[in-house]
């Protein structure tokens, strides 16, 4: 299940809706919740405005998915985006995974944020309490550790013929 | 859209410098994405180094080897930051 929107969203009912669906199959269930925090090293952030690309965005999430359920043993991954404008510690991002074993939950989880964060087509404008505005930057370290995955780097192989 | 153009879709910071979201552009033969993105940078010179910018075409990443043909839909961004 993936889904973007504006509206937060309640991360105890994603998990226990997941947890349901998977009852009796899953013995483990890993989950991430992303939040917005202070970006800028010695500066307040106020606010964070997310912009997406529509369309793509959900089929980018979409594959990431259908690549952890490929690679590992983990029935439908749940992955919700928040758009639009953010306050600092707010909720920006859930990913729920549920699988027999915890190691394939563990894995499936982390590789879904780390593709998430280089592959889906999300921007980052922060506001600091001083009312400067910029747009952040990806991290070095953010490509890299997606990398690692092997697979998932973005390329023109992943276009349909 | 028919086979003498294509849409060009600009985000975040990328519209913000250009000043426009969505446009047309006229295109009748088949252009690689670095070759197309030269004739970006020499309309909007505001966006040089054009190439440190990332491309989708009809809704899908690709390198700036691939190429663009008229009728597809290309996105004009910096690296994501999603997350």
């Amino acid at each position: 299940m993936v889904v973007v929107q504006t509206d937060d969203f309640n991360a105890a009912d994603l998990t226990a809706q997941l947890r349901m669906r998977t009852a009796g199959l899953a013995g483990a269930l890993v989950t991430f919740t992303g939040y917005v925090r202070d970006y800028a090293e010695g500066q307040n952030t106020r606010t964070l405005f997310l912009e997406h690309y529509p369309g793509m965005c959900e089929r980018e999430i979409s594959d990431i998915c259908t690549q952890a359920q490929q690679r590992w043993n983990v029935p439908e991954p749940v992955v919700v985006h928040r758009v639009g404008e953010l306050g600092n510690a707010e909720q920006i991002v859930y990913v729920g995974v549920a699988s027999a074993h915890r190691g394939d939950a563990f894995r499936a989880c982390e590789f879904i944020i780390d593709a998430l964060k280089t592959r889906a087509p999300f921007w980052k404008r922060e506001t600091l309490s001083s009312g400067e505005r910029f747009w952040v930057q990806q991290r070095e370290t953010d490509a890299e550790k997606t990398a690692l995955w092997g697979t998932d780097t973005p390329s023109d192989t992943t276009r349909p013929a | 859209m028919s086979g003498t153009a294509i849409n060009v879709l600009y985000f975040a910071q990328v519209a913000e410098l250009t000043g426009t979201r969505l446009e047309t552009w006229p295109l009748t033969e088949p252009v690689t994405g670095a070759d197309w993105l030269v004739q970006l940078e020499s309309r909007y010179p505001q966006l040089a180094p054009a190439k440190r910018l990332k491309l989708a075409v009809n809704q899908f990443h690709v390198k700036p080897s691939a190429i663009i043909n008229p009728g597809d839909e290309v996105a004009v961004f910096e690296p994501v930051t999603g997350g």
